[in-house]
């Protein structure tokens, strides 16, 4: 059913941990609702640890003799900490948003993230944003558009990364539904609508929005607006 | 997609020697759980601690962030055991992603405020599983209501108005209990025979 999904490249670095936190959000909620890139992560997590694990010799069947990178003293001391530990209390998961009556369910890493998300507001007519707090650089946020909303045509100074978490919304090249991902560059121009039905989008940016078309220009001095984390 | 098959075949079978490793290591591991067997995490902790303490060397250049990282991924090891799902993939590959987790904050932590985001929000692997969040609900992501409007129409009656309650109206299975009168585990049991159900047609007629 999804069409549009983060590349290898970047599901790798997903897997890796080596992608922003912001992105990293992205991507693990598109690959909550996407069974085939969940598919394709495990396999990855399994070479993953191919190279970093299972490069050092195999020591579970011939008992650790012969090497020496711990001590048994080192080893006595992490397992007398490690039995003596507390269990961290796990992140608890919230995964109902609402918005001017609509109610969303939160895919399972938003619903894990659902205390950093702020207040919504309208910006402008039938779009609404609330933030995400994850500490990166950049903005994230949560996008709701009803119905019949058009965002005005416009460009990023750096990269945007959109995930459709519930709805459809549509720009010039094409329509975008529930677990698509889209990754736009600096040079791409666009402008995302919506049409019958309304659309709730995760997104993160990482310089702000540049309008180009007509009128919309004069938004550009706040354009600040679309993505800043809190004002 | 294609990349998906390529990968599957590329990677083969696990030689028999990593077999038997990952076979004997799920099982100390379900002994960690169910027993809390110190025994048994001694014995992962000899085989893992070394191979954890070698990738952290790498990635991090530095002895005791490495020591660091083995400690932190070994602590959840031991509390977190009965996360382990056998099914899902091998012990390594799950140590593995605890370890990507811990290396993750390890990272970020010198430019840490204090309620900065941490690697078990951004990658939930170590949740308790969650009725609500494992119950299906990827069907409702994964479809659009619109696309599958009309096999709803093949549902039994009590178990459509709870789906439609659930997912056009956007009520909690609570919600829905108190609405209609009934007990929370029969709108459960129907939320999950419903889904079910629209999975089987879904897929027939895919």
């Amino acid at each position: 059913m999804i069409k549009s999904h983060p590349s290898e490249a970047i599901l790798y670095q997903y897997a890796s941990g080596d992608l922003s936190a912001a992105m990293t959000l992205v991507v693990g909620t598109h690959v909550d609702m996407c069974s085939v890139c969940q598919q394709t992560v495990c396999e990855i997590e399994h070479d993953l640890c191919s190279k970093h694990l299972d490069t050092v010799v195999q020591t579970l069947n011939t008992p650790s003799h012969g090497y020496s990178g711990l001590s048994k003293t080192d080893t006595d001391k992490m397992l007398e900490k490690i039995f003596s530990s507390e269990a961290k209390p796990a992140v608890q998961p919230d995964e109902l948003i609402c918005l001017e009556g609509r109610r969303f369910v939160l895919p399972r890493t938003l619903a894990h993230n659902r205390a950093r998300i702020g207040d919504w507001t309208n910006l402008v007519g039938k779009l609404w944003r609330a933030p995400i707090d994850v500490g990166d650089r950049g903005h994230t946020n949560l996008i709701y558009m009803e119905p019949g909303t058009q965002v005005p045509e416009h460009t990023h100074k750096g990269q945007e990364a959109t995930l459709v978490v519930d709805g459809v919304f549509n720009d010039e090249k094409d329509v975008y539904y529930n677990g698509d991902f889209i990754l736009l560059d600096a040079d791409r121009t666009h402008t995302p609508q919506t049409s019958a039905q309304d659309c709730l989008t995760l997104a993160t940016l990482d310089a702000p929005l540049y309008f180009t078309s007509g009128i919309s220009r004069l938004l550009n001095p706040f354009s600040s607006l679309f993505f800043r984390a809190s004002a | 997609m294609q990349v998906t098959s390529e990968r599957t075949s590329q990677r083969g079978v696990m030689n028999t020697t990593q077999q038997d490793t990952a076979e004997k290591a799920a099982e100390l591991l379900a002994k960690v759980a169910e027993t809390r067997s110190r025994a048994a995490f001694s014995e992962l902790f000899s085989h893992f601690a070394p191979k954890l303490q070698a990738y952290g060397t790498r990635q991090f250049g530095n002895e005791q962030t490495a020591m660091d990282l083995v400690q932190e991924t070994m602590t959840n090891v031991w509390h977190k055991a009965h996360l382990f799902k056998p099914d899902r993939g091998s012990p390594s590959t799950w140590i593995f992603t605890i370890a990507r987790n811990i290396r993750f904050d390890l990272l970020r932590k010198n430019k840490k405020r204090k309620d900065d985001i941490s690697a078990d929000e951004l990658w939930p692997i170590l949740a308790e599983q969650n009725d609500n969040l494992d119950d299906g609900y990827a069907l409702d992501n994964d479809v659009l209501m619109q696309e599958i409007a009309h096999y709803y129409a093949q549902l039994p009656d009590p178990q459509r108005v709870v789906v439609e309650k659930i997912y056009i109206e956007g009520k909690s299975q609570q919600e829905v209990s108190d609405s209609l009168g009934i007990p929370l585990g029969t709108v459960k049991s129907r939320t999950r025979l419903a889904l079910k159900k629209l999975k089987e047609l879904i897929v027939e007629h895919d």
